[in-house]
């Protein structure tokens, strides 16, 4: 499932592409911006190229790369064939990508409305959730017209065009997602499983082409957005505690007059209840 | 090559006389030869170096492989010195913020949005109710006089018993107790159960302080 990509880079590469795989690991996170890489051109193994740099190399359709911690600035991003011998001639881009330290993005190449390829740079939203909360993030990167997004049958998204994304925020669990044209119930994608988890921002990619049949869903997970409960009240009797109840009271009352007040209060309790009902 | 092999003792004229036979049959044989010369340099990628490799983690995005991951929910825990042996909810939050829990103090609940030990990292959180006005004292009740090394058996869905041994036991005030890293998803995994205990407030029924115990597993 995992494999690695080779990333070639000369000295000044590394300058560019610092804290790679724990290189700098000194790095605060708040310091650096975080990319990832989707690749949602059908059909097409490419190179990218970052800086005039080979990144990724032979990266295939469908797959997600990173995320790369970078240091804030602007990188030129260009797409190749995979057997060109540098980024003179790339088939999308070069394409400039301004980040920003304390954000994470997705760098998509996929195809437009009218089906031809091009890259859009996403920023994922990152803040945190409340608990029992996930967030659920949805891009059109696909050659097809307006869409309606379909949560367990209930149209929860509509009219999404291509590139734009659509953001919920959900109790987790799993959903069955289905994309539609907009308007429509009738699939064109799904309907599918998506674990909208917890704490996490599940971003989920229609991608492909409406008229090549292609269409399809990815996604990519950014988790550690949770928040936690805040308590656990597990007691309710005080059966087992360590003082008696004139300790918290602050009466100068044995234990055996707590439980006779106990037996007091039930006894009155009852009566008024029986009083109640009649 | 021929030059090389005039500066050169005996030694390497033998080897010219290698490299001279290998040359001579096709053109392929010298790529015979570059591998084991190779191998010695590339394992030593020092930081001079002009060119570096580094690897990028690369995932398939599909929907079948790079979603979040089902927890595996713990079912059952016991803890044979201390007469504990309960099966476990999976439980996610009360209206009010705190961890939801059964009513039944001998029920268990584990916090079900959190790490499970079957987690690569992170914190199991299971907690129970010590007592209640109805169903009387729990068996986390006795979790107060657990001791480092007390062994605790929790059985996930799979069926997988997975052990641990106590490592602390305290009794912590509920207003100082460091939420953040009960419900700790990272770290080294581990299981944290949590009962209530210590004084009472008569006035507001409700225990002043948690009882907290903390479990590594035993390898």
């Amino acid at each position: 499932m995992h494999k690695s990509l080779k990333i070639g880079m000369t000295a000044s590469a590394l300058g560019a592409l610092v804290a790679l795989g724990g290189l700098a690991p000194a790095q605060a996170a708040e310091d650096v911006a975080k990319l990832s890489v989707f690749h949602g051109v059908p059909g097409l193994t490419v190179d990218v190229y970052v800086n005039d740099k080979l990144t990724l190399d032979d990266f295939k359709p469908g797959d997600l790369a990173g995320p790369l911690d970078l240091a804030p600035g602007t990188y030129k991003v260009a797409i190749t064939a995979s057997d060109a011998a540098d980024a003179s001639a790339p088939a999308i881009g070069p394409v400039d990508l301004p980040l920003e330290a304390g954000k994470n993005y997705t760098a998509a190449a996929h195809l437009d409305e009218a089906g031809k390829p091009t890259a859009s740079l996403f920023t994922n939203d990152i803040s945190q959730l409340a608990a029992g909360e996930g967030r659920l993030t949805v891009r059109h990167v696909a050659a097809a017209p307006a869409v309606d997004v379909l949560a367990n049958g209930a149209v929860a998204i509509t009219a999404l065009v291509n590139p734009k994304e659509s953001v919920l925020t959900l109790p987790a669990g799993t959903i069955s997602a289905a994309v539609a044209a907009t308007g429509t119930t009738d699939p064109v994608i799904g309907p599918a499983d998506v674990n909208v988890a917890e704490g996490t921002n599940t971003i989920v990619y229609a991608w492909g082409s409406l008229t090549d049949k292609n269409l399809a869903l990815a996604v990519q997970t950014i988790d550690g957005l949770h928040s936690n409960p805040d308590s656990i009240p597990a007691g309710e009797a005080g059966l087992v505690a360590t003082n008696q109840a004139d300790d918290s009271m602050g009466l100068m009352v044995g234990g055996f007059a707590a439980v006779l007040m106990g037996l007091v209060a039930a006894v009155v309790g009852m009566r008024r209840l029986s009083a109640a009902r009649r | 090559m021929r030059a090389t092999v005039g500066t050169f003792t005996v030694l390497a004229v033998a080897l010219a006389l290698l490299t001279g036979c290998s040359s001579a049959p096709s053109t392929s044989s010298p790529t015979a030869y570059v591998p084991p010369t190779n191998a010695a340099p590339t394992p030593t990628p020092s930081a001079p170096l002009p060119v570096a490799e580094v690897d990028v983690p690369t995932v398939s995005s599909s929907l079948d492989q790079n979603q979040t991951p089902q927890a595996r929910p713990p079912q059952t825990i016991r803890v044979d010195s201390l007469g504990i042996d309960m099966a476990i909810e999976s439980v996610g939050l009360a209206d009010d913020g705190a961890m939801e829990l059964p009513k039944d103090p001998s029920l268990a609940a584990w916090y079900r949005f959190g790490p499970s030990p079957a987690s690569t990292t992170g914190a199991t959180v299971i907690a129970a109710h010590v007592d209640s006005l109805i169903y009387d004292i729990g068996p986390f009740a006795q979790l107060a006089s657990a001791r480092a090394g007390t062994e605790i058996v929790v059985t996930t869905d799979d069926g997988q018993e997975r052990r641990y041994s106590v490592e602390s036991v305290q009794t912590v005030v509920k207003q100082d107790v460091p939420w953040d890293s009960i419900f700790d998803r990272s770290g080294p995994n581990r299981l944290t159960l949590v009962t209530c205990g210590g004084e009472f407030d008569y006035y507001a029924r409700t225990y002043l302080s948690n009882v907290i115990v903390s479990a590594s597993p035993i390898a």
